[in-house]
């Protein structure tokens, strides 16, 4: 039976022709392959090395004007400007074959498990098939007015990107304004051709608990969820791993007011929120010695029906101002944790440009948040504030030196025993004596809680021929860690790109690094770049 | 930090509004930063010529430029030949230094400067720009409303050619992401064309959307968050994937041996490694399998003698430095970066077993904070705090 629809379909698809639409389409494939050696720190005996066999394939894809509805504007060279409907995605496989993720590991004389058992973290190197992001952008409604995303979207707030899988609409208001509306599921790590880097952070990635109730009610305990699980034995995935609450759908709605198209500044306030609901009893319900009351403790009914994952206000706002020939260009962003009733992210400068010149002070406030099921939220958290002063000069037009330095100071509000600052700068200069020659040099120094840094970079990059670039970099740094012996090291990166034919490139890295710890230590990789682009 | 502090940016954010809202502040554009030489390349003129001298005898745009109104491309040559030229001027080749009693003047030299007969004529060189533009649409358009008062201009150059700021007095309609391509060259796939020959489309003029200067790929959080930003019109939306979701180390980015370096930058979040990275699962799954946690056995558990990554005294009850509690306080994320939940409910926690210690900052019942958190998201709440009657902020009705 399943054949014979099969072979319906097929005889469908031949049999009814349909005229050809010549899509303007852009391919991007890269073919990524790293080989290198990770060290496993043994307490005894001499340590092992692991070995890193990466390879990873991607694929970007645009298509532009799906069904040719503005072929008649592009004709008559009119603005983009009516109905068009467009593609755009990114694909990713990524696997690990080396024995860093596909290994395995002993435990115990007798006990030799899958690396990827025991790190459940390890899956996401493993057999990855990532779609990033892909939708179809219907651009041109409402005179204009109106953009909708649809499929997989990612979205930014200024401190940090996330995806859903659902929709966004934005539409042009009267008054240079714009809003912009979200709606979705989450991307998470379990979602179909999910991310785990889309996720937020703090939940754990692997041992997850539930709560085992006892023999009187309340007197239970947190337990692994693993222990009654059938071993599959798949060396793809972890074979104990259970998160169920890692798995739910995490419904996103958000909310944005902008100004638009509006030159000498901008302003944006929005809101976002991401909620999922609570995981009652899963997995059977005899499983436990006393009534399952679900993976919270819930005989009294006090686990909530959901929880609120993320829910914040953000604004932000930037103008352009011109002083005689000094252009000004004061910004202030900042972000509002309903769920902590908290500033968690703000800052706060200015850029001052005179000619090639520019000066950017910069006032930072950071205070940690995490996702709304991790316990590190109610963890007392103290915020760092920092100043920062860049300076650049960006050569005239098509300028050969450019420079550029930095300076910025932390304070930590928890200052207990420890350095209440941390500060450092930088410094470099860029010089292109031609087309085909470009050097670079770097230094920096910091200094303070976390360690002292000191050591600079140095960079020449070739192009050889119209189709070889070569590039060489070397960097010397010496670290100071706190509790830790100070230490130097080395770093030589020798790299080329050679466009093998107009749409194939071949970039090779080779890169060694010296050290008191590693000694020596090489790593290589490769990147055949396809950007296969037809002419439409 | 001040209480007032925290409220700064909000405050100049509001601020920014009001300026904005109600004066209407507009950049103006200097003459240094208006006209690309990427967009209109470097000319070579060598001609003397006066659009003053020729608009007050009377000419029109149309008269020198009939070709100007059904122009369909920038590409287009607009320049009079010399063909036009001599409707008006009694040019004659055969007798350079021609002169017509109450005629224009006819002279070679009077165009062509420095012209002598042994050498041929300067040519004029003018790389089309690489725009979009249709005469014929703007035909009603004034000339001037584009290209300025030529009353007062004798040569034109470039800066008698339209800013993109001139462009966007008229060109008000649109939706943002697609109004870089009314004028600028796209190349397939929807996305501008940046490399010419004579140099790179690079944002040059407004404040934030600054040129790419040399830190620019590492050091671009303000211009990518800026509202109204145009990265997506120049680069497709996998560059940035390319890196903050990436499998590569970005070698620019990352100092070689970053493996072993890597550690201040992180213990300060400096730079912010959640850009890229989710630390409870890119950070553990790598710590745990380079040994370096407690979780594995054979690693390095603080039981073993000089054998903790931590130092003595780091997690201790009552007693020692107990420094881990100053460290979490002041960077948690760094502790996630190996530690699960879980390591902290050992002692953390008002279960059976553990010892009770609260994580919780002084003044945590009643807090605001606390309040949010518990009517947000009691599941947190719920890892440590497991009976009704150990839930909830407000005590004091207890």
């Amino acid at each position: 039976m399943r054949r014979a629809v099969i072979a319906a379909l097929a005889l469908a698809l031949v049999a009814i022709p349909s005229p050809a639409e010549a899509y303007e389409f852009w391919v991007r494939a890269r073919s990524i392959g790293q080989a290198y050696q990770l060290r496993q720190y043994q307490l005894i005996g001499p340590d092992l090395f692991l070995g890193r066999r990466r390879y990873t394939q991607t694929i970007a894809l645009r298509i532009v004007d799906i069904g040719d509805l503005s072929a008649e504007r592009r004709q008559q060279r009119l603005p983009d400007r009516g109905l068009t409907i467009s593609w755009q995605s990114y694909l990713r496989v990524d696997h690990d074959f080396g024995t860093f993720t596909s290994g395995r590991m002993t435990l115990s004389p007798s006990i030799r498990r899958d690396a990827i058992d025991v790190i459940p973290e390890l899956a996401e190197s493993t057999a990855g098939l990532d779609l990033l992001y892909g939708h179809l952008t219907i651009a041109g409604l409402a005179g204009d007015r109106v953009t909708v995303q649809l499929g997989r979207v990612l979205f930014d707030d200024g401190w940090g990107g996330s995806g859903v899988d659902g929709t966004t609409v934005r539409a042009e208001l009267p008054g240079r304004l714009a809003i912009t509306a979200l709606a979705g599921l989450r991307v998470r790590a379990a979602s179909p051709l999910g991310h785990h880097a889309l996720e937020l952070d703090g939940t754990s990635g692997a041992g997850c608990q539930e709560y085992v109730e006892g023999p009187t009610p309340g007197t239970g305990s947190w337990q692994l969820i693993d222990r009654n699980r059938r071993i599959t034995n798949s060396r793809l995935s972890s074979d104990f791993e259970l998160c169920p609450q890692r798995q739910v759908w995490q419904p996103t709605a958000g909310v944005a007011l902008a100004t638009s198209r509006r030159r000498g500044g901008g302003i944006e306030v929005g809101y976002r929120r991401t909620w999922s609901r609570t995981v009652g009893v899963f997995d059977g319900v005899d499983r436990l010695a006393y009534p399952d009351v679900g993976l919270y403790p819930n005989e009294h009914g006090q686990a909530p029906a959901h929880g609120v994952n993320e829910e914040r206000l953000y604004a932000r706002a930037h103008a352009d101002l011109r002083a005689g020939s000094t252009v000004l260009t004061p910004y202030a962003n900042a972000r509002f944790s309903l769920l902590h009733a908290a500033f968690d992210r703000a800052d706060l400068g200015m850029r001052i440009r005179r000619g090639d010149h520019v000066v950017e002070p910069t006032f930072e406030y950071f205070l940690p948040t995490f996702d709304g099921d991790s316990i590190f939220n109610a963890f007392s958290i103290a915020p760092t504030t920092d100043v920062r002063v860049g300076y650049g000069y960006l050569g005239s037009a098509l300028g050969r030196l450019r420079l550029h330095g930095s300076a910025w100071l932390r304070r930590y509000a928890e200052a207990e025993a420890l350095p209440s600052f941390a500060g450092g700068v930088d410094a470099g200069i860029e010089h292109a004596p031609s087309s085909r020659l470009r050097a670079r040099a770097d230094a920096l120094w910091d200094d303070g809680y976390g360690g002292r840094r000191l050591g600079g970079t140095g960079e020449i990059a070739w192009k050889a021929r119209d189709d070889l670039w070569l590039r060489g970099r070397a960097i010397v740094l010496g670290v100071r860690e706190e509790d830790a012996p100070a230490y130097v090291t080395s770093s030589v990166v020798l790299s080329s790109s050679y466009q093998v034919s107009e749409m194939v490139a071949l970039h090779v890295v080779a890169e060694g690094n010296h050290d008191e710890v590693s000694s020596t230590q090489t790593r290589v990789f490769a990147v055949l770049d396809l950007a296969f682009a037809p002419e439409p | 930090m001040p209480r007032f502090l925290r409220y700064l940016p909000l405050a100049v954010i509001a601020a920014l509004a009001i300026v904005l809202g109600a004066t209407g502040v507009r950049a103006e554009r200097g003459p240094d930063d208006a006209w690309s030489p990427v967009v209109y390349p470097e000319q070579r003129l060598p001609l003397t010529f006066s659009h003053r001298l020729h608009l007050a005898r009377g000419a029109t745009c149309a008269t020198c430029h009939p070709a100007a109104t059904t122009s369909r491309s920038a590409v287009d040559n607009l320049i009079p030949t010399e063909a036009a030229c001599r409707a008006c001027h009694p040019i004659d080749r055969a007798e350079p230094q021609r002169s017509v009693a109450g005629a224009p003047p006819a002279a070679c030299t009077t165009c062509h400067p420095g012209w002598s007969p042994d050498r041929p004529v300067a040519r004029v060189y003018l790389t089309p720009p690489p725009l979009k533009f249709d005469h014929s649409a703007h035909v009603k358009t004034p000339c001037a409303s584009c290209h300025g008062d030529m009353t007062t201009v004798d040569l034109a150059t470039t800066r008698q050619l339209p800013t993109m700021a001139s462009c966007l007095a008229c060109h008000t309609s649109g939706s943002q992401e697609r109004r870089c391509g009314d004028c600028h060259v796209r190349k397939l796939g929807g996305l501008l064309e940046t490399k010419f020959p004579h140099g790179e489309l690079v944002p040059r003029a407004s404040g934030l959307g600054d040129a790419h200067g040399p830190r620019f790929s590492s050091d671009h959080a303000q211009e990518a968050r800026q509202v109204g930003a145009t990265c997506t019109a120049c680069h497709d939306q996998s560059e940035c994937v390319d890196c903050h979701q990436g499998v590569v180390r970005p070698l620019g980015f990352h100092p070689g041996n970053y493996l072993l370096t890597h550690a201040v930058e992180a213990r300060r979040g400096t730079p912010d490694c959640s850009a890229c990275h989710r630390t409870q699962s890119f950070c553990v799954a790598c710590h745990e399998r380079s040994g370096i946690t407690t979780r594995i056995p054979g690693a390095f558990d603080a039981s073993q003698p000089g054998g903790a990554f931590h130092p003595p005294g780091w997690a201790t009850a009552g007693v020692g430095p107990n420094r881990h509690a100053i460290e979490a306080r002041r960077n948690l994320t760094s502790c996630s970066s190996c530690h699960r939940e879980e390591d902290c409910l050992t002692c953390h926690s008002n279960q059976p077993g553990s010892l009770g210690a609260s994580p919780h900052p002084p003044g945590w019942r009643g807090s605001a904070r606390c309040r949010a958190l518990d009517r947000g998201n009691r599941r947190m709440c719920l890892r440590c705090h497991i009976t009704q009657a150990e839930l909830g902020c407000d005590w004091s009705a207890r």
